[in-house]
């Protein structure tokens, strides 16, 4: 891994090709950067921050976090299950493991956006379908992310439960979830704040909570308000990174 | 009580059987020392006496009736009657001693009552005698993956112990313990089985061990069966022909 060898040059030289060729369709010029200033003025107007509208805001951040904590909580309640069907030492048949693969790859290849414009012709504007469409996408991540870790787990206590006349799926889960509950953890607290990133975007669709508010502020160019949501933004990143870490601390 | 006759175990894609035609009994109150080199099929033999480990050719049969001819619930049966203790120990990390203790009940329950943790009061007072028995001396609320390895051993006895077994099973159990704690784990081991009157099937490599506590040895080498007798018949020229390159 860390010493140079013949063979390399050939990944080398690819990756060289695969940058140039990403650079030329990205259009990637850092003498643009020239013009930085126009940045600067832009975000001049970003302040003095206007608190005015702040307990408003305060309440569509909550709605934002309550899209992200039930899009995250419920993907993860039906990820988990289906988790033990997609790993390859626990889905007991090929067939089972193959189709619940392709269900969750399914689920992951469509972006909540497309999920919730699926959804706005049924369930209407608002944040119940920026919910479903999170608990969907997210069961599809968390589904894969999971049956990976169950398959890392230790065969070890597996065996023993085996070899106590378990029930093949209470020995499964008996051996297993402790071992990577820690790590199931960490992955729902990086999808809770991711998924807090995705609301804002179904907030352009009409989603609701601080997203939207953002997209409105930007339209009718209220810079002012725009640096408070910005800010609640971070806050809220900020906080649910440092509670998810502080509940991992505790749980191992 | 048990049998292996013609038994023979090949791994797909294995070149050669891991174990080829065993032909053994054993019968309760037998303290058997199973000796060979890594490698030699130990292991697989004795995972073949609970069926953890299917046979490519023969047959293991319990009181007379053929695993491969049981039922599934009939072979749960089978496992559950069967306390195995293993190299690693194979608790489950993250649970407390007496938790990991209380799943060697999980072959006699039901499904709802192993995921509820629905164990009665009888049943946890079993879990503590069995602390007890095991002398550890550890909060039976300790997590498990604190304890040293003797004890974590004596915590993966303590649970084949509560399935109140008629078969004990080692694979390996004292190779990743330092000398006394060997012993002491082998005393227990032998203490206990005295006691219930077991079958008991150990994976050793200490010659010495197995020649202290066992009432019989049996040897494998390339997963033949090279020595099948007494502990005083356990000569030099036997060791040389299990050991020797």
């Amino acid at each position: 891994m860390v010493w140079f060898k013949k063979g390399q040059f050939f990944v080398f030289l690819t990756l060289i090709v695969l940058v140039g060729f990403s650079l030329r369709m990205t259009e990637f010029d850092l003498s643009k950067f020239q013009d930085f200033e126009n940045m600067g003025d832009f975000l001049a107007k970003w302040f003095p921050m206007n608190t005015e509208s702040l307990p408003y805001l305060f309440q569509e951040s909550l709605l934002t976090i309550a899209i992200a904590f039930l899009g995250s909580l419920f993907g993860l309640l039906f990820a988990l299950p289906l988790s033990f069907f997609a790993a390859r030492n626990t889905s007991g048949h090929r067939f089972i493991f193959t189709i619940t693969r392709f269900f969750l790859s399914f689920l992951r290849s469509v972006p909540e956006f497309v999920f919730g414009l699926i959804l706005l012709t049924t369930l209407g504007l608002g944040p119940f379908p920026a919910v479903i469409a999170i608990v969907l996408h997210n069961i599809g991540v968390l589904g894969k992310l999971i049956s990976e870790l169950i398959e890392a787990a230790d065969k070890g206590p597996m065996e023993a439960m085996s070899a106590v006349g378990a029930q093949r799926w209470i020995g499964n889960l008996f051996a297993i979830l402790p071992q990577i509950w820690p790590n199931v953890l960490s992955q729902f607290f990086y999808r809770f704040e991711v998924a807090i990133r995705t609301s804002l975007i179904l907030g352009l669709i009409g989603g609701g909570g601080i997203g939207q508010q953002l997209f409105i502020h930007f339209k009718t160019f209220q810079y002012q308000l725009v640096s408070v949501d910005v800010l609640l933004i971070m806050l809220m990143v900020i906080i649910i990174d440092y509670m998810g870490g502080k509940i991992r601390e505790k749980v191992i | 009580m048990i049998k292996f006759e013609n038994v023979s175990v090949k791994y797909p894609g294995a070149a050669e059987p891991a174990i080829k035609d065993l032909n053994l009994s054993f019968e309760r109150g037998e303290f058997v020392c199973v000796l060979g080199r890594s490698g030699a099929g130990k292991s697989t033999f004795i995972r073949c006496i609970n069926g953890l480990q299917p046979v490519s050719e023969g047959t293991v049969k319990w009181n007379e009736k053929s695993l491969s001819d049981m039922t599934h619930k009939e072979n749960l049966e089978i496992r559950r009657k069967t306390g195995m203790i293993f190299q690693q120990f194979n608790l489950i990390p993250r649970m407390s001693v007496v938790q990991n203790i209380l799943t060697g009940l999980f072959g006699y329950k039901k499904s709802y009552q192993n995921l509820l943790g629905l164990f009665s009061s009888s049943e946890r007072m079993t879990a503590i005698e069995a602390i007890q028995q095991v002398e550890l001396t550890v909060e039976p609320t300790r997590r498990v993956e604190n304890l040293s390895g003797g004890q974590k051993q004596r915590v993966a006895i303590a649970r084949a112990l509560i399935q109140n077994p008629k078969v004990f099973l080692g694979d390996e159990p004292v190779a990743s313990l330092d000398p006394g704690t060997a012993e002491r784990i082998f005393s227990l081991l032998k203490e206990t089985h005295s006691k219930r009157n077991l079958v008991s099937i150990i994976n050793v490599h200490d010659v010495g061990l197995a020649k202290k506590f066992a009432t019989r040895i049996i040897a494998l080498r390339e997963g033949k069966l090279i020595f099948d007798g007494l502990p005083e018949q356990f000569n030099e020229e036997m060791y040389a022909a299990i050991y020797n390159q």
